[in-house]
């Protein structure tokens, strides 16, 4: 990819962004309902809801407002938050390491889990493993993720008393290094069950590009050489069946940002997903505004960044 | 934690063998062999075993609230949440006792003179804000005057109009110039309505944007520590509380959004109290052991709530009472109390919350359940109910003939059940409901602002007194775009009357009085309907005692092994 | 991250030959996996479709007391108010099947439209949709519908469009891919130069190549919308005036202790029909990509 390449897609990435970030202004604005109003609660009065309404420049003609927040936004600022009396910026940037966090280790864990289980189920192709470990992936994969994660709960947490039952950290906090222990303890059970929820994919993939593998000229040569069965599947056949398992993986990185809003909210998971859905509670426009542009950025960068990778790695892609 | 994989069977503790008594075999397998089987390749789970939090630490309370505040400043809004994390860290001049009686705070001593339009309060010597200043008179006058007369909407709106002045002739003394004689001002000036602010945090600032709302500087009996976003909230205890220092040295606010969530972690020992509990599982978990419960119709959001349906009375289908009266008729509240609150509440016994009119006097009797009176009066009406389905219009003026009988219904959904259950009620009667859940503010704009509805659900909460809770469901000053005011659209100057009547009137028999003909008025023209009065249940660990339902709930608290 | 399943497969697809075994429809009756899959969506069809007549009592109406464990008057059990979940679960498939049938319905039309004509007719035309597809695959869509039925209020409606709107990318691309492909062949070349009507080519030569895989994409989205419109249901947004299964998943989340029943029997149902889609779209991918 040429820098003149690249710099044309950045300029059409920044492009889709505001795009974006445009129409879910005028989405959120123009739902019905008055913001101002939820923030209130009850009682009030008209000259208080006025009062609230200026202040928070909520009096101004619409395109007025989107054209203030644009102009804001392209500052790096995303506004105060109606209820935090805060920088949007601040309250989602301190949101942002719990969401990475949960979210990455499931990608980890169910790349983890989902290679070797493929793995798995292609040696044991047509037989009965195979069909176990497809349909209990795809079992995991078609129940909803609530309902695992409240059974997750009883069973591991709280009959068996394996891992805490919700929180990032110990009530209180734990020092020292201890503390790294206490956050892995309770990040456990939530990123398991999140990578649950796409280990099915991850095994199917992987599944059907290495039976292709296995038959492949290069494998059939590697056998005929006397490698061992094990060392043919780890070492030849399966670096190329996971090419598309990583590029798709890399691609959808920026979206581990949209975080997991119900693995969240039933874990007690303190994200970016949990969030969005106080934010919508309380109406809180700039902080849903500012939620979504920075999800859809990550997203834009991820991808890029793969495009970039991907040419480098195979010059055919760099003129597409 | 040591890095390693294998551990050894886990034995159950004294502590954890509580949990585990539902016919578990906890101790028979190696669960780190179960674990390393199941969980292949995760080195995420290093030290995984032995995962409970640790037990219980004496001397720190945990309690689980369900989202994060904002903020703490319990002075510029009525939201829950901040009141429920805020309010212990602040004070009010008066608070209130188990039966809303007003008793000293940050006021020791009042008196109330002119016939109830100036109250003059005695302020307690010694009391010092967390970072050490003095507090005195003039931050009570600022709090009022500069804070929550403009930013806390139940205050501004029901003291706004009464309150001339308030001054302070010295640091120990407030008095309230009032413009008429007001006797429910000594139930508004708890913590929850009426906070006290530090003056020297916040003069000449926004205090809507102080940084101190987020590490605040109160009176109250505990003091911040730190936040964790959206994880939890830590404090210490004040030990210069003028009520005594709390007998907990730390409290920990733990955010637990699902309510399943959060019973889990009560029974496991990982929170120590919680504000409520949900319905469903309310019976199984009076039988488990080391719970202990309070039944309170307090809460941090709105007190004495009453769960009411009200009817659009501008909407021509409810302008005859003989509708309403068979609406009424059709519903079973104690089915309400018993499928939708599992029995935390009790079908409502009258217009205004049970507790607030403590001595029925019999007058006031709501329409029985009667589904058969109901169909007769639908009958009367000229709604016929064809062998199948529901009811049709024969003869009903301004209706063409053969309109069904459809009613829409608005709803946040928190009441969903509720409508659900309306709605089986009013079909078995021959009555349709198309039910729509609409967010906070889209319900606030349809039903009081644009009045685009039938019936709607809302839940009134009365507070301390039918003045402030109860009075703008039925004043026609309070018909207009104001959240949670009158929204049947009532009408009444008698009733108008009787209000201002009850609102100036210090004798509390004579009150009493009033608010039974009030009652009985309002039953007899039915502008709304009243379903069930609630209670909260809070649920704690037996190993804590000295739990209270108030807003300073854990000020007096102990918590051993 | 619902999306890796489809975006996986889309990569799979795009690897598969251009054109689909002439045979395909036979080979695919001959994985048994289709097979099952076939015989769970047909079973559930059946049941949504007689629901009217197999339902024992309305879904809406007490019918008897709250919380009663399944018995001969109620298979299934009851919900806390005293409902017949059995007539609940046999009503739900209707709405369910429905909200997933008219978004993939949507999705077909919208992603087909998009990838086959970006596909067909490329240069400037091809440039701009693809644009405006990478515009979309960018939005974070569970988080989009969230704000929507949050803010616009719970319906089917509502679900169906915003799911349909932002579920169609990817389908987008798979069919662009291919019908570009697909051009570059001699024999649609063949077709062109005889004096066939672009009309006439895409209906005939590109749109059944181009099909099967289509089917795949769309067999995964649904069974995705399927779960979205449950965890809608678990975070209080579901349609009050529709029984579906997403909606009763939803409200047994406060039962999972208490009463076994309630989650069990809906969540049977999704489940069953997202391993129906499932299923089915492995074993066409499988036949489609020459396995």
């Amino acid at each position: 990819m040429t820098p003149w390449q690249f710099g044309r897609r950045a300029l059409q990435a920044l492009l889709a962004a505001f795009m974006i970030i445009i129409v879910a202004f005028v989405l959120v604005h123009l739902a019905p309902g008055d913001a101002v109003l939820a923030i209130a609660g009850e009682h009030g009065d008209a000259a208080y809801y006025a009062f609230m309404r200026a202040r928070f420049g909520l009096d101004a003609p619409l395109p007025e407002q989107l054209l203030t927040y644009l102009v804001r936004v392209l500052q790096g600022d995303f506004g105060q938050s109606y209820v935090h009396g805060r920088a949007v910026a601040a309250i989602i940037a301190e949101r942002i390491p719990a969401t990475l966090l949960l979210t990455g280790s499931a990608l980890l864990l169910s790349v983890g889990g989902g290679i070797p289980l493929g793995v798995a189920a292609a040696r044991r192709s047509g037989r009965r493993g195979d069909a176990a470990i497809t349909i209990g992936a795809l079992a995991l994969h078609a129940s909803p993720a609530f309902w695992v994660a409240q059974l997750t709960i009883v069973a591991f947490a709280f009959r068996l008393g394996w891992f805490p039952v919700q929180g990032m950290e110990t009530a209180g906090g734990v020092h020292g290094l201890g503390a790294v222990g206490d956050v892995l303890r309770h990040l456990a059970l939530p990123a398991l069950v999140l990578a649950s929820q796409q280990l099915a994919a991850i095994v199917r993939l992987t599944r059907s590009g290495l039976i292709i593998e296995l038959w492949s000229d290069h494998v059939r040569t590697a056998r005929a050489k006397g490698l061992s069965d094990r060392v043919v599947t780890w070492r030849h056949a399966l670096p190329r069946a996971l090419l598309p398992v990583a590029t798709i993986v890399g691609a959808r990185a920026g979206h581990l940002l949209a975080g997991a809003v119900i693995v969240e909210a039933v874990f007690g998971w303190p994200g970016l997903g949990r969030l969005l859905l106080d934010a919508l509670q309380s109406r809180d426009t700039p902080i849903l505004l500012g939620l979504f542009f920075v999800v859809s950025l990550a997203v834009i960068v991820s991808n890029i960044l793969t495009d970039v990778a991907h040419a480098a790695m195979d010059p055919r892609v760099a003129n597409r | 934690m040591p890095l390693r994989f294998g551990c050894a069977p886990r034995q159950a503790t004294a502590h954890t063998r509580l949990y585990v008594n539902e016919g578990n075999r906890v101790a028979e397998v190696n669960p780190c062999r179960r674990l390393a089987a199941a969980l292949v390749g995760t080195s995420l789970l290093l030290g995984a075993c032995n995962g409970r939090d640790a037990d219980p630490r004496p001397g720190v309370l945990i309690a689980a609230i369900p989202g994060a505040p904002a903020h703490l400043n319990p002075a510029i809004t009525t939201n829950g949440g901040v009141h429920a994390a805020a309010d212990l860290l602040y004070d009010g001049l008066l608070g209130l006792d188990e039966q809303q009686r007003p008793v000293p705070a940050l006021a020791t001593r009042w008196e109330v003179l002119d016939g109830g339009a100036q109250y003059v309060f005695h302020l307690r010597q010694g009391v010092r804000w967390h970072d050490g200043q003095a507090f005195s008179a003039a931050d009570v006058v600022y709090s009022f005057t500069d804070v929550l007369l403009r930013f806390h909407s139940r205050t501004r709106a029901s003291l706004g109009p009464v309150v001339d002045s308030i001054v302070a002739p010295d640091d120990s003394t407030v008095v309230f110039h009032l413009r008429q004689p007001y006797a429910p001002l000594l139930q508004q000036l708890d913590v929850v309505e009426a906070p006290i602010l530090p003056r020297h945090v916040y003069a000449g600032t926004d205090p809507q944007i102080n940084p101190a709302n987020n590490a605040p500087v109160g009176t109250g009996p505990f003091r911040f520590v730190e936040s964790r976003p959206g994880a939890e909230l830590r404090y210490a205890a004040n030990p210069d509380y003028f009520g005594g220092a709390p007998g907990v040295s730390q409290l920990i606010l733990r955010v637990i959004p699902d309510p399943g969530t959060q019973v889990i972690a009560l029974e496991a020992g990982e929170v120590d109290w919680l504000y409520g509990v949900p319905g469903a599982e309310r019976a199984r978990l009076l039988r488990t052991p080391h719970l202990k419960f309070i039944e309170t119709a307090l809460n941090a959001g709105g007190s004495n709530c009453v769960t009411t349906v009200a009817f659009n009375l501008d909407r021509p289908v409810f302008h005859d009472v003989r509708m309403r009266r068979a609406l009424t008729h059709a519903v079973d509240r104690q089915q309400f109390a018993d499928r939708v609150l599992f029995a935390q509440g009790t079908a409502a016994s009258g217009p205004i919350a049970s507790a607030l009119v403590p001595s029925p006097s019999g007058n006031v009797v709501l329409p029985a359940h009667d589904p058969r009176k109901a169909g007769e009066l639908l009958d009367a009406l000229g709604w016929h109910r064809p062998t199948t389905g529901m009811r049709v219009a024969r003869d009903v003026a301004g209706v063409p003939d053969g309109t069904p009988l459809l009613v829409s219904f608005k709803q946040l959904a928190s009441f969903a059940a509720y409508g659900d259950l309306l709605r089986a009620q009013w079909r078995a009667v021959g009555v349709d409901l198309s039910i729509e859940t609409l967010e906070t503010a889209v319900f606030v704009e349809d039903v009081f602002t644009a009045r685009n509805f039938d019936t709607a659900i809302i839940s009134y909460c009365n507070g301390f007194d039918p003045q402030i809770g109860v009075r703008r469901q039925y004043a026609s000053a309070s018909i207009g775009p104001v959240p949670f005011s009158n929204a049947a659209g009532y009408r009444d100057a008698v009733m108008d009357s009787l209000f201002d009547a009850a609102g100036s009137t210090l004798d509390p028999a004579a009150r009493s009085r009033t608010y039974d003909v009030i009652q009985r008025r309002a039953v007899d023209s039915l502008p709304y309907l009243w379903l069930t009065d609630g209670i909260n249940t809070r649920a704690y660990r037996d190993r804590c005692t000295g739990l209270s339902p108030g807003p300073h709930f854990a000020a007096r608290a102990r918590c051993g092994q | 991250m619902s999306r890796i399943a489809e975006e996986l497969t889309a990569a799979e697809l795009q690897s598969a030959p251009l054109v689909p075994p002439a045979d395909w429809r036979r080979q695919l009756g001959r994985s048994r996996n289709a097979w099952v899959g076939a015989g769970i969506l047909l079973m559930l069809v059946g049941v949504a479709v007689l629901a009217p007549w197999l339902a024992p009592a309305d879904p809406f109406a007490i019918t008897g007391p709250g919380l009663s464990p399944p018995s001969a008057a109620h298979p299934f059990g009851t919900d806390a108010l005293g409902r017949d979940l059995f007539s609940a679960t046999l009503r739900g498939a209707r709405v369910s099947l429905l909200v997933a049938a008219t978004v993939a319905a949507l999705v077909l039309a919208i992603g087909g439209a998009v990838g086959v004509i970006g596909g067909y007719a490329g240069g400037k035309v091809d440039a701009a949709l693809t644009r405006v597809t990478e515009m979309f695959q960018v939005l974070p869509r569970f988080f989009l519908t969230i704000i929507v039925i949050a803010l616009f209020g719970p319906g089917l409606d509502r679900i169906v469009l915003t799911l349909g709107l932002t579920s169609w990318p990817t389908l987008a691309r798979v069919v662009r891919g291919e019908t570009r492909a697909l051009r570059g062949l001699g024999f649609l070349r063949a077709a062109e130069a005889s004096g066939a009507s672009p009309v006439r080519v895409l209906v005939r030569e590109i749109i059944p190549n181009v099909l099967p895989a289509a089917l795949v994409v769309v067999g995964l989205a649904v069974g995705q919308v399927l779960l979205l419109e449950a965890s809608l249901g678990f975070l209080g947004l579901g349609d009050p005036e529709h029984v579906s299964w997403g909606s009763l998943a939803g409200q047994a989340q406060g039962f999972l202790r208490v009463a076994w029943w309630l989650p069990l029997f809906p969540g049977l149902a999704i489940t069953a029909a997202v391993l129906g889609f499932n299923l089915l779209a492995d074993a066409l991918t499988e036949v489609l990509a020459g396995r």
